[in-house]
């Protein structure tokens, strides 16, 4: 983060972006020129290299740059004050030396002042004079600095730059693929406000407790503290409301990962678990090979007016449930916790440590605790799976209520289950299931599709003239026949009234013959 | 049942009823209220009847106090306004006339939780000094790198500002010294996140160019004491004289001097800008943003203000008149820092500044106080409030252009002391727009009549 004054901007139509330095030459070359500069300055006075600095300044570049720069690189650099005598001690010796008298008003007083001092520390009156104030800012001594990569600075300032758009912002709203957690608890600490919604993705708004009676730039700081954590997920997009203070305009501020995260460079966070029962129960989850896909912190849930980050999701065929892992726990935490999630449309499970209990077990009441699964060490599977079948059986009945109902007309030749499934949002068997119910006139049902009868009809016309023209036919030379009319042959073989006949294991050997 | 608390620097409230100060916040489900209206939504419930379950203070414990205040006349009266509407309002008195000991005798009378509110970490100690000295208590400390909350607390404006969220329920009483700071769009919400509903502003300049003062009736309460300097001085305070110098530029700083302005002037009038106010100076402020060529006039215009400002000849002048004046206690102000620690260098006399240790800037003090140093050369930091107990001279080498800061510039001298009578000297340079600038102060400052005559 920078002074707001070494910030510049463009606006116009209503948006605002810091003017960022792109990796361009012109720019590397000043990054390289000051990364340099400090390298050189090692064992200089700060104001010899602050000087440097300024006479870059005075070669045209934008001081904003400049200075910016100079400033992450200021971060990097330990000053130290290396005088032989301590600047205060000293100067109370030299300050009550002319308390009495009055202040040194000829160069004669002066040199006589300074020369007894300096007798008496045993040092020279230069080594006096320099050491005096030797502990301002100005004249503090460069002792290290910690180089960086051009690059790496301009990524590092382009960031700062947008922190500090955000010190002018009133409120700022989010959607991140990953790292939810992290986000929601430094939200927390930083004393936000968030308020969740759902479009498309999952946003989030943040702004602060004093949001509600004005617009205020008063969280703007946190706001701009929030801003790496979110950027730190693989996908993101933030738009934040900026209160130009020029011009106490609204602005809008839009970063998306795809455009900007090459500007701020690649700062992945490594996904890290809660606790070792939890990564346990998802490394034994996995081996079991089982078809639902598991996935640790996903997207939050909204719950009424909470969001609640749970612990893993379980996803098959358009079933979707989560589990929260409760460690630490008192009964009135747990019926919190449930109210809460009550409030969410979504399925949730809960695993609850009973040795983790803070107090004694009671009885929580039953329905409540219908999807609660109490454990001790060890999260155990079983339960989990009977949950996770019983639901996927009813949301398949759901599914089928739901595809029962629904007005459709079938006008495309062939219908595979599969990819309508997946249009639909269900799962496939439910599909099957319910297709072969409604069973669509002008449509015939095939294992994995339903197909429509002139189209059945058109192709076993084909496959009959070939049949009457050679003889026989190949499997293979069927296949692709089938395959123009983008049917697949082994499934409709059956209801086409033909059969295989296979000679070895070779299907170039096979042979289609009619079934009577 | 109602229930109100506090979150973070406002109230919540949950209940099926709403007040005339809340909204529905509904990112929490509850009705939200700004801290300032405690005291609204506390009479509102009761004068409805409605029973409330308050857990919104979290009051540190309370401490015995000795205290030994006793109040001067005009003093008194201005304490009995102040209670009179309700313990809250603004009192303006000119500085040094013991604002600091009308505020401890209302701590003392309410015998309550009070946060004081300061501008500077010099001011914190202080007040801190006093307290330990007038009512016999050790007080708290927020800023500065301390974090202590005790039944009085001293903080900075910017301590209150940034820590609204956990000391905004904590106090009773708040404080603001120099107040007029409180009216800033950012440290009004001081005034709007403390629950506090006893409020006292003190300062010896009520009024801001900007004209946010209007705002300070709503954050405090209404201005029900106010005594100029004029109505004091020669009876509880000490007059003082106001002299003006004026030093020529050296012929090569003259040159550098016309050189610049005229690079800055030449600017504005090929885009006819002129400059009045300012206003007008703000707005040009913003176009150097925009404008290079902007840029590089400003830089020229304050180059040539800073060849008028440290000219070398002041530096001589200054050198004749402490030479003439050695025995008196003096303060020197300066814009520029650089320049304080010239001066300091060259006179070896102690320098106080933004940069000056805390410790330093104490012990520095303490020696003055004592005698032991009798000049001490400062930047802006002892513009408000700090008491230099008897200076006798005070040098102006640079001026601000600003009112208030001059007339407390002025009451840093203006200490009671038998037979005492305090010099101010404005060193300017000949024909300088610098001229300009300390005419147009001082023309002000005598439009308010708040500057006692000769």
């Amino acid at each position: 983060m920078l002074p707001s004054s070494l910030l510049t901007v463009w606006r116009r139509k209503g948006i605002i972006q810091p003017r960022y330095a792109k990796p361009s030459t012109e720019n590397l070359q000043v990054a390289n020129w000051l990364i340099e500069a400090y390298n050189h300055s090692i064992g200089k006075k700060k104001s010899i290299l602050k000087k440097a600095v300024d006479d870059l300044e005075c070669e045209g570049y934008d001081y904003r740059l400049v200075r910016g720069l100079s400033l992450l690189l200021d971060r990097r650099s330990i000053f130290r004050c290396t005088s032989q005598v301590e600047p205060p001690a000293l100067r109370q010796k030299i300050f009550k030396a002319t308390g009495r008298t009055g202040p040194a008003t000829t160069p004669e007083q002066r040199k006589n002042i300074i020369r007894k001092i300096a007798y008496k520390l045993e040092i020279s009156s230069e080594e006096l004079e320099d050491s005096m104030y030797a502990d301002l800012e100005s004249e503090l001594i460069l002792k290290d600095f910690k180089p960086i990569a051009a690059q790496d600075l301009l990524e590092k300032y382009n960031l700062s730059l947008a922190q500090t758009l955000l010190f002018d912002s009133t409120e700022l709203r989010f959607t991140v693929s990953a790292n939810w957690q992290k986000i929601f608890f430094k939200t927390k600490r930083l004393g936000l406000i968030y308020d969740a919604y759902k479009d498309n993705e999952i946003w989030v708004k943040i702004d602060g407790p004093a949001s509600l009676f004005k617009l205020t730039r008063r969280y703007g700081t946190a706001i701009a503290k929030l801003l790496p954590t979110i950027i730190s997920s693989p996908k993101w997009t933030v738009e934040a409301k900026i209160l130009w203070k020029f011009t106490n305009e609204i602005h809008t501020f839009k970063l998306e990962s795809w455009k900007h995260s090459p500007l701020f460079g690649d700062k992945q966070a490594v996904e890290a678990y809660d606790s070792v029962v939890e990564e346990d129960f998802s490394k034994r989850f996995t081996a079991l090979g089982s078809s639902w896909q598991l996935k640790r912190e996903p997207e939050p849930v909204i719950a009424g007016k909470y969001v609640l980050i749970p612990d893993f999701s379980f996803e098959r065929e358009g079933a979707k449930l989560y589990m929260e892992v409760v460690g630490f726990w008192t009964t009135e935490y747990l019926m919190r916790k449930i109210e809460k999630l009550k409030k969410t449309e979504d399925r949730m499970l809960v695993a609850v440590d009973e040795t983790l209990a803070c107090e004694r077990m009671s009885k929580l009441d039953r329905q409540q605790s219908l999807n609660i699964i109490y454990y001790r060490s060890k999260i155990p599977l079983p339960p989990i799976l009977r949950y996770l079948e019983d639901s996927y059986r009813e949301v398949r009945m759901q599914q089928a209520e739901f595809l029962k109902n629904l007005n459709v007309t079938f006008t495309e030749p062939v219908i595979k289950f599969e990819e309508f499934a997946k249009r639909m949002g269900v799962s496939t068997e439910v599909v099957r299931a319910v297709l072969a119910e409604k069973n669509p006139s002008n449509y015939i049902m095939l294992p994995d599709s339903l197909i429509r009868k002139d189209k059945l009809e058109q192709l076993k016309k084909k496959l009959d003239q070939q049949i009457a023209e050679k003889g026989k036919l190949a499997f293979t030379e069927a296949v692709k026949i089938a395959q123009t009319e983008k049917v697949d042959l082994t499934s409709a073989i059956q209801t086409l009234g033909y059969k295989i006949i296979w000679r070895g294991i070779n299907t170039e050997n096979a042979e289609i013959i009619k079934l009577d | 049942m109602v229930r109100l608390w506090f979150d973070k620097g406002t109230l919540l409230l949950k209940g099926d009823v709403g007040t005339p100060y809340g909204k529905w916040d509904p990112r929490v489900g509850f009705f939200r209220i700004k801290a300032l209206h405690y005291r609204d939504v506390l009479a509102y419930f009761e004068e409805s009847h409605i029973a409330l379950e308050d857990t919104v203070q979290q009051l540190p414990p309370l401490e015995t106090l000795k205290s030994k205040v006793q109040l001067r006349s005009y003093q008194v009266s201005a304490l009995g306004r102040w209670q009179r509407n309700g313990n809250r309002g603004v009192l303006v008195l000119p500085t040094a006339a013991g604002k600091t000991y009308i505020a401890l005798k209302a701590v003392e009378e309410l015998r309550t939780q009070t946060l004081i509110v300061v501008p500077t970490l010099d001011l914190i100690d202080q007040w801190r000094s006093r307290i330990k000295e007038w009512l016999g208590v050790e007080s708290g400390a927020v800023g500065g790198g301390e974090n202590v909350v005790r039944m009085i607390t001293v903080a900075t404006y910017d301590s209150a500002y940034l820590q609204a969220a956990f000391l905004g329920n904590r106090f009773r009483l708040i404080v603001f010294d120099e107040v007029h700071h409180l009216a800033s769009p950012s440290y009004m919400q001081i005034a709007e996140m403390y629950t506090a509903p006893f409020r006292m502003g003190l300062t010896a300049t009520y009024e801001r160019i900007d004209e946010r003062h209007q705002l300070l009736p709503r954050l405090v309460g209404d201005l029900v004491f106010n005594v100029a300097v004029d109505e004091l001085a020669g009876k509880h305070l000490a007059p003082y004289t106001y002299e003006k110098k004026y030093v020529e530029l050296a012929p090569e700083e003259q040159e550098l001097y016309n050189k610049e302005m005229f690079t800055f002037r030449n600017y504005l009038r090929e885009k006819r800008i002129l400059m009045k106010s300012p206003r007008d100076f703000q707005r040009f402020i913003m176009i150097t943003g925009r404008d290079p060529r902007a840029r590089d006039a400003l830089l020229a215009r304050n180059r040539a203000l800073k060849v008028a400002l440290n000219s070398r000849e002041k530096i001589k002048a200054l050198a004749k008149l402490l030479e003439a004046n050695k025995n008196e206690k003096t303060l020197i102000f300066t814009l520029h820092t650089d320049l304080v620690y010239d001066i300091s260098r060259s006179f070896l006399i102690p320098a106080i500044t933004y940069l000056t240790p805390k410790n330093e800037r104490r012990e520095i003090l303490e020696n003055f106080r004592k005698g032991n140093y009798n000049t001490i050369v400062t930047s802006q930091v002892l513009d408000e409030g700090i008491d230099v107990p008897d200076a006798t001279i005070g040098y102006i080498l640079s001026g601000t252009g600003s009112t208030r800061a001059y007339i407390q510039r002025l009451g840093r001298l203006l200490r009671k002391v038998e037979g005492k009578k305090a010099r101010l000297i404005e060193i300017v340079s000949k024909e300088t727009m610098e001229v300009g600038m300390s005419h147009r102060r001082r023309h002000k400052t005598k439009e308010k009549n708040v500057y006692a005559s000769k």
